[in-house]
């Protein structure tokens, strides 16, 4: 079994399950995308596929070997995961921050490797960084920001690339910037990366693989075209939408308005 | 902000600690004169070598090696709950050393001397061990109440607080109730002081300093990589439990046997940090031995302008570093936004 997978996989923290009996493949070279609304465990998910959440029941592995039984070190120079929310160090430029990235690679006591000003330069490179790097990362914008962030997961060069919600708080324009970055350094690198997103327009255009997640289980996966249907709008994230398909390229939904679930008013 | 190079820096914080080293070996109650002074201290000449070497150059060392241990131990702190406010006082951790050495000093001064009218020397060998005991317990009930599942620097810092504030007064307590002529020899003690402190002070202090010093370089690539966040620090292969408690065993280490030997002193392991975060950035390989040079140069200094700003009477150098620290923080606060 090679590649990255969950075998009937229970999460939660503390007591509160998140997650029942959840079994994903990962397709190897892809881009797959979680989608699903808000709370429903597609953070939950993703930590746990990165090995920083253990599940309660049932296993996430890597190449067929318990993401538990790795060392540290060597599954993080496999896996490179970026949460949503991104702490900025005080006091340190891009450069420095990319170049944490190196951090699995290096030995007990930190020291930089001969690979290491290769591969921060082709992070640099690939995120289009280049006149960034030696500003603070305090004084980026969100989208620079996420961007240096994004360099700083490539240049651990990990075959898997996993990201929570890599587009919140940015503008639609900065949003496309880093789906097409991503799709760049899938198409162009082969990295896998799986991702979670809110657009549900954007998660069918860039995604090979969609993952629709709801009620504590997944309830969807497949190909963009076939996952996104009229039912999945009204069913797990409550629109009513039309949705426009088109032969030569990825469907269109537009939302129209929410559907009130009289169980839900009724449990309040 | 520019960033200033590292090796000139740590080379001028080095001089200038140099220089007021020896500029407080030279000054003092009694003033020698500079000539007279350089004399006693490097050719032993005169009447004076003996106060010079005694007296004046153990209390620099001491003075010395407290300001390392107190930087560091705020820089390690800092680090590890990735809160900027947080020093050994924040957590707990001086709190409890002070209430473990008032209780020591309770029993072996107050029930040892049956003599009530006699000032009394306390015993300094077992010290370090009763301070870092004290200091240990603070740290770990700190720790203990905000564990849930693992310990967020939020948490961490509340605990630490209640703790401290908590030792403290329990502390005080043991204070008030003291008898009056034994007072002195604690309130010596208490106001963060180095009058009076002799070589064999310094020598119960060196191993702890060594001992840290060795350790910080394996911890050092790690606790950087905490700023960035757990989950992502997590994900880069850093056992993030287990730097954060060893960094936090470490300062408390440092920060108790520094308090065992001089008394809480404040300020010291909170500006530190900042100010050498600034001058050379936040990556500790750098920032950490210029943390060490300010604190050595901010307590030497802060003792020096207490000794000669009234004599002959002595401002605990406690008090010094809180005077100057005060408004550097503030400065630096007002900076940051």
């Amino acid at each position: 079994m090679t590649g990255l997978t969950c075998q009937d996989i229970s999460l939660g923290y503390g007591a509160h399950q998140v997650l029942r009996d959840v079994s994903l493949s990962v397709p190897p070279g892809r881009i797959t995308a979680l989608i699903g609304a808000n709370g429903c465990g597609k953070s939950t998910l993703l930590r746990a596929m990165a090995g920083l959440l253990h599940p309660m029941s049932g296993e996430v592995a890597l190449d067929g070997r318990k993401l538990s039984a790795w060392p540290r070190k060597q599954l993080a120079r496999r896996l490179s995961f970026l949460p949503q929310e991104m702490v900025d160090p005080p006091e340190i430029t891009v450069a420095e921050l990319i170049a944490y990235g190196r951090h699995p690679h290096h030995g007990l006591l930190g020291r930089a490797c001969p690979g290491d000003a290769e591969a921060v330069a082709r992070a640099i490179a690939a995120t289009d960084m280049t006149s960034l790097a030696g500003r603070m990362v305090a004084t980026l914008s969100g989208g620079e920001r996420r961007r240096a962030w994004i360099a700083m997961a490539l240049a651990v060069e990990a075959q898997i690339l996993l990201l929570d919600e890599p587009t919140t708080f940015l503008d639609i324009g900065h949003q496309f910037e880093v789906l097409e970055l991503l799709q760049h350094i899938n198409r162009s690198h082969g990295i896998t990366v799986v991702l979670s997103l809110h657009d549900l327009n954007q998660a069918v255009r860039f995604a090979d693989h969609l993952v629709a997640v709801d009620r504590g289980t997944i309830i969807d996966q497949g190909a963009p075209a076939d996952v996104m249907t009229e039912r999945l709008l009204t069913d797990t994230f409550r629109v009513s939408a039309s949705i426009t398909r088109a032969t030569d390229s990825p469907p269109v939904f537009i939302a129209t308005g929410s559907i009130k679930d009289p169980s839900r008013h009724a449990s309040v | 902000m520019n960033r200033l190079p590292f090796w000139p820096t740590a080379a001028i914080t080095f001089c200038a600690l140099v220089a007021f080293a020896l500029l407080a070996t030279l000054n003092g109650a009694a003033d020698l004169g500079l000539r007279q002074g350089l004399d006693a201290l490097f050719l032993g000449a005169g009447d004076n070598a003996g106060i010079l070497w005694d007296i004046r150059l153990p209390r620099v060392a001491i003075g010395i090696l407290v300001g390392i241990h107190l930087a560091i131990s705020g820089h390690l702190l800092q680090s590890a709950t990735r809160n900027p406010l947080t020093d050994p006082n924040v957590l707990g951790i001086a709190g409890g050393a002070m209430l473990a050495v008032m209780i020591f000093l309770l029993i072996t001064v107050y029930w040892g001397q049956t003599d009530g009218s006699k000032l009394t020397s306390y015993p300094l060998a077992p010290l370090p061990f009763v301070a870092l005991f004290g200091g240990l317990v603070a740290a770990s009930l700190t720790y203990l109440i905000a564990w849930r599942a693992g310990v967020t620097p939020l948490r961490l810092v509340l605990a630490g607080i209640a703790i401290g504030i908590t030792f403290q007064a329990l502390g005080l307590g043991i204070f008030a109730a003291w008898g009056s002529t034994r007072m002195e020899t604690v309130l010596l003690w208490l106001s963060g002081s180095l009058y009076a402190r002799g070589w064999e002070h310094a020598l119960h202090l060196l191993p702890w300093t060594i001992a840290g010093l060795l350790v910080l370089p394996v911890m050092v690539a790690k606790l950087d990589l905490l700023s960035i966040g757990d989950d992502a620090a997590a994900t880069l292969g850093v056992n993030v439990g287990a730097i954060r408690f060893s960094a936090i065993a470490l300062a408390t280490v440092l920060a108790s046997s520094a308090v065992a030997i001089v008394g809480p002193l404040g300020f010291v392991g909170l500006i530190t940090p900042h100010a050498a975060r600034r001058l050379v950035g936040s990556a500790l390989a750098k920032s950490l031995p210029i943390s060490a040079l300010l604190g050595a140069l901010l307590v030497t200094l802060g003792d020096l302008i207490g000794r000669i700003a009234m004599p002959p009477a002595e401002i605990p150098v406690g008090a010094v570093t809180a005077l100057i620290g005060v408004p550097v923080f503030l400065m630096l606060l007002g900076r940051r936004t």
